[in-house]
C-alpha cells in the first residue's frame, strides 16, 4: 500500500536513534571508547618518549686510549645532535659512548647486560683506523647505519690531525667497518623510521572499522529480532511498509553508530592534530632523527569517513535481514556468526596486507565489497593508490549495497511475520529465494 | 462501501491456508471472523491489510484493491500483542499514530483522550513492560484505532480483558461502527459474537464455511431449540427419546432440547401434551452460535483447536496461519 513513505522511514529512524542513544548501555560505551581513543591517539608520542627514554650504551676499545677519547668525542655529538636553538645541557643523550680497558672486558659487559654493543677500534701500523662493530643490531639498524657514517668522520679527522703540513703524508685509508654479532642479549631500539605512526594509525582506524561494523551491524539485527519478539512488529508491518521499517532501522542506527563515532574521533582527532605541540609540552621538542608523528591526512579522514559509512551499510543491511529471521533474539548469534567471520576475514588480511601493500593479492581484494572498506582504507593510507582505483573501489561498494538493501528487504518483508525457524544459513537462503514460502 | 474478500487463495509450500475465500462487509458492520486456529483467520487478516499477498483473488475496499489504498485506511489489532517494551505508552501511540500520518499534537489529545476512557489516565508516562497484560491491550487497541481508519481488524480483542474492560471495549467498538467505521473482528467467544455482531463468517482450515447476517446463520443451522419445563418433572428423562429430539440437556429451571434439522417444534409441544404432562414453558429458539459453530466446523475443528492451543501459536513457515 502507498504510505507516507519517506516520512516513515524518517519516523521509524528517529525512534530508533532516540531508543539507542538514550539507552545507559551506549553512553556507557561512548565513554569508554572515548578515553581509549584518545589513549590510543597519544601511543605515537608515548612511543616516541619511550624510544628517547631508552639509552644505548657502547663500549669503544682501542690500543691507545688518546684515540679512544676522540673517537668517542666525535662519535657521540654524530649520534647525540643538539637541536638548533636548544640548550644543548636539556638535551638527554641517546647513545653513551665509554671507553673500555679491553676488547675481552668490553665483550664481557656486554654479555652482562652493562653495554649494549662494542666499537672496536683499530689502529694501523701504517696509519689509519678500521673498526668493527660488536652487537646484534641487524644491517639496517638505525644505530649501525649511523656509526658508520661517524666512524668514518673520526677517521678523517684522525687522518687529517696527523697531516704534517709540509711534507706529502700517507694516502688516506678509507677504515673497515665490520659487524661482529655477538650473541647476548640485546636491546632492540624501535626505530622510528621503520614503526612509522602511519602504520599505527592505519591499524588503529582498521581495527575501529572491524569493531564498528561488527557493533552497529549486531545492533541493527538485535534491534530487528527485538521487534520480532515482543511481536511490536505486526503493528509496524501493518503501518508501514517492510522497506520504510528496514531502511529507517538501519538509518536509525546508522544515526546512532555515527554520533558514537563522533563522540569518539573529535577528541581523538583534536589529540591526532595537536600531536605536535602535545608532544612537545610533555616530552619535549622533536629531534632531527625521530619520525613526524602525525600520519593523519584529510585525504585520510576522508577515505575513513567514506568506507565506513559504506562498510556499514553493506554489513547492516544484511545483518537486519538476518535478525528478521530469528524468533528470539538469543538466536542472532547463530545467524550472525556466518556475517562476523566475512568481517573477520577481511579484518585478518588487511592486518596481514598491510606487511604487503602494494602487492597484487591486496589490489585485487581493495575491490571486493565486503573487504573493500578495509583493505582500501590501508592501501589509501599505506600503499600507492591511483584515484581511479579508490572510485572503482567506492563504486562497486555502493552497487553491493543496493544489492543488499533489496535482498534484504526481500528476506525482511517475510522473515519479519516467521516464527519457529531455525536460524541458520539455510533459511537465510531459502527465504531470499522465496520470500513468499511458496 | 464494502470490503469485499473474493475468492481468496494462499498456500504455503503444499498446505493450503486459504482455499478460494470469500465474503463481504458492509460499512458500518461489526462482523465477527469466527474459526479455530490454525483456520486461516490472521492470514485473511494479513492478505486484507497486504502484509501478504494472495496467490489468487483479491481484496478490495469501496471497489480499490486493498493494496492499492493508503495504509491509513486500516486500523490493526493483532492476535500477538505487542509494544516497544521500554518505551513511554503515550510516546509509543503518538510514535504509531504519526505512522499513519496522524500530527503528534494531535495524536497526544487524542490518545489521552482514549486513556480517560478507558479509566487508564496514569498509564501515559508508563513503560509498556511495567503494565498490566489487561493494560497493555488496551493501549494496543488505542494504537490500532487512534488514526481513526476506516476499517479496523481485530484480531482476539477480548482476550485476556477482565468483565469491565470486555465492556468498556464492546461499548468503544459499538460507538465505532455507529460512526459509520467498519469493523472485523475474529474471537473465540461465541456468546460475544453473538450480541455484538451484525454479520459472520465462520472458516474451517481455510475453507469458508458459512457467511451472513448473524440471525440468519443461526436460523439456517434448520435446527431449533425447545426449552420445554413441567410441573412436577425436573428430569424430563422421557424427552431425549421423543421423535424429532436430537438431544436433551436437563438444566436447572428448564430442559433444553435440540431438534433434528426440519423438525417443527409444535410438533414436540403435541407430544409432550399427549404425554399428559402439564407444561409450565415452552418456548422455541434459533441455536446459539456456539452450537451453531460447533455444528458447523465439527469435531474435527475443535481438535485442530485443542492441538493449535497447545503448541506454539505461532505459525510455521509452510504451515497455515
Amino acid at each position: 500500500m502507498i504510505g507516507a513513505g519517506r516520512s516513515n522511514t524518517l519516523l521509524v529512524a528517529r525512534r530508533e536513534y532516540a531508543e539507542k542513544v538514550h539507552s545507559r548501555a551506549f553512553a556507557v560505551a561512548t565513554a569508554i571508547l572515548i578515553v581509549v581513543a584518545i589513549g590510543a591517539a597519544l601511543i605515537p608520542i608515548g612511543l616516541r618518549a619511550l624510544d628517547r627514554g631508552s639509552l644505548t650504551r657502547i663500549g669503544v676499545v682501542s690500543g691507545d686510549p688518546a684515540v679512544s677519547e676522540r673517537v668517542i668525542g666525535l662519535v657521540s655529538a654524530y649520534l647525540n645532535p643538539v637541536p638548533a636553538g636548544v640548550d644543548p645541557a636539556t638535551v638527554r643523550p641517546h647513545y653513551v659512548l665509554s671507553a673500555e680497558a679491553s676488547r675481552e672486558t668490553a665483550l664481557a659487559a656486554v654479555r652482562t647486560g652493562h653495554l649494549e654493543s662494542v666499537l672496536e677500534v683499530t689502529i694501523r701500523p701504517q696509519g689509519g683506523l678500521d673498526f668493527v662493530f660488536h652487537g646484534n643490531d641487524g644491517p639496517t639498524s638505525a644505530t649501525i647505519q649511523r656509526l658508520e657514517v661517524a666512524t668514518f668522520g673520526a677517521a678523517v679527522v684522525e687522518y687529517s690531525d696527523g697531516l704534517d703540513h709540509s711534507a706529502s703524508g700517507p694516502a688516506f685509508h678509507v677504515p673497515a667497518f665490520d659487524v661482529a654479532p655477538t650473541g647476548g642479549l640485546t636491546t632492540v631500539a624501535i626505530d622510528p623510521a621503520t614503526s612509522g605512526s602511519r602504520t599505527l594509525l592505519a591499524s588503529v582506524l582498521i581495527v575501529l572499522i572491524f569493531l564498528t561494523l561488527t557493533i552497529y551491524g549486531m545492533w541493527v539485527a538485535s534491534s530487528v529480532a527485538a521487534e520480532k519478539a515482543s511481536r511490536v512488529m505486526e503493528l509496524l508491518i501493518s503501518a508501514a511498509t517492510p522497506r520504510q521499517l528496514l531502511i529507517g532501522k538501519v538509518v536509525g542506527v546508522g544515526g546512532a553508530g555515527l554520533s558514537q563515532y563522533l563522540a569518539i574521533l573529535i577528541p581523538a582527532a583534536i589529540v591526532l592534530a595537536l600531536q605536535d605541540p602535545i608532544a612537545t609540552a610533555l616530552i619535549g621538542p622533536a629531534g632531527p632523527g625521530e619520525a613526524p608523528l602525525v600520519g593523519l591526512t584529510g585525504q585520510i579522514l576522508v577515505a575513513f569517513g567514506l568506507f565506513f559509512l559504506l562498510g556499514f551499510l553493506l554489513y547492516a543491511f544484511v545483518y537486519a535481514a538476518a535478525g528478521s529471521l530469528v524468533s528470539r533474539p538469543e538466536d542472532i548469534q547463530q545467524l550472525a556468526l556466518p556475517l562476523s567471520f566475512v568481517s573477520m576475514a577481511g579484518y585478518f588480511a588487511t592486518i596481514f596486507a598491510m606487511t604487503a601493500i602494494n602487492s597484487h593479492w591486496v589490489a585485487v581484494l581493495s575491490f571486493v565489497p565486503f573487504f573493500s572498506p578495509y583493505v582500501m582504507l590501508a592501501r589509501v593510507m599505506l600503499g600507492h593508490v591511483e584515484p581511479w582505483e579508490v572510485g572503482l573501489s567506492l563504486g562497486l561498494l555502493i552497487v553491493a549495497i543496493a544489492g543488499s538493501a533489496w535482498l534484504a528487504a526481500r528476506i525482511y518483508g517475510a522473515g519479519v511475520l516467521l516464527y519457529g525457524q531455525r536460524p541458520g544459513v539455510r533459511t537465510f537462503v531459502r527465504v531470499a529465494l522465496r520470500p513468499n514460502g511458496g | 462501501m464494502t470490503l469485499v474478500i473474493d475468492g481468496v487463495t494462499k498456500r504455503y509450500g503444499p498446505v493450503v491456508a486459504l482455499d478460494s475465500v470469500g465474503f463481504e462487509v458492509e460499512q458500518g458492520q461489526v462482523f465477527g471472523f469466527l474459526g479455530a486456529n490454525g483456520a486461516g483467520k490472521t492470514t485473511t487478516m494479513r492478505i486484507i491489510l497486504d502484509i501478504l499477498r494472495p496467490d489468487a483473488g483479491q481484496v478490495t475496499w469501496a471497489g480499490q484493491p486493498t493494496a492499492q489504498l493508503d495504509r491509513s485506511t486500516f486500523g490493526y489489532l493483532p492476535e500477538e500483542r505487542g509494544l516497544y517494551p521500554r518505551m513511554r505508552v503515550l510516546d509509543q501511540l503518538v510514535f504509531f499514530a504519526s505512522l499513519y500520518g496522524i500530527p503528534s499534537g494531535q495524536a497526544r489529545r487524542d490518545a489521552l483522550g482514549w486513556l480517560e476512557r478507558f479509566r487508564a489516565p496514569g498509564l501515559a508516562e508508563r513503560r509498556a513492560d511495567e503494565l498490566s497484560k489487561g493494560n497493555q491491550q488496551k493501549v494496543q487497541f488505542i494504537a490500532a484505532i487512534l488514526h481513526d481508519p476506516q476499517v479496523v481488524l481485530m484480531d482476539e480483542p477480548f482476550t485476556g480483558l477482565d468483565p469491565l474492560n470486555v465492556a468498556l471495549l464492546r461499548e468503544a467498538l459499538l460507538e465505532l461502527a455507529g460512526r459509520g467505521r467498519t469493523l472485523l473482528i475474529s474471537t473465540h467467544q461465541m456468546e460475544l459474537a453473538e450480541t455484538l455482531t451484525d454479520s459472520i463468517a465462520i472458516i474451517d482450515r481455510g475453507r469458508l464455511v458459512t457467511s451472513g447476517p448473524t440471525r440468519e446463520v443461526r436460523r439456517r443451522a434448520g435446527r431449533s431449540i425447545v426449552r420445554l419445563a413441567v410441573a412436577g418433572d425436573r428430569e424430563l428423562a422421557w424427552a431425549a427419546s421423543l421423535a424429532g429430539v436430537r438431544q436433551a440437556r436437563a438444566g436447572l429451571d428448564v430442559t433444553e432440547l435440540t431438534l433434528e434439522v426440519g423438525v417443527d417444534p409444535q410438533s414436540i409441544l403435541h407430544a409432550v401434551l399427549d404425554r399428559g404432562a402439564a407444561v409450565t414453558c415452552f418456548e422455541v429458539a434459533d441455536p446459539s452460535l456456539e452450537e451453531v459453530f460447533i455444528e458447523l466446523v465439527g469435531p474435527a475443528g475443535a481438535v485442530a483447536q485443542a492441538d493449535r492451543g497447545a503448541s506454539d501459536p505461532a505459525p510455521e513457515l509452510g504451515s497455515a496461519a
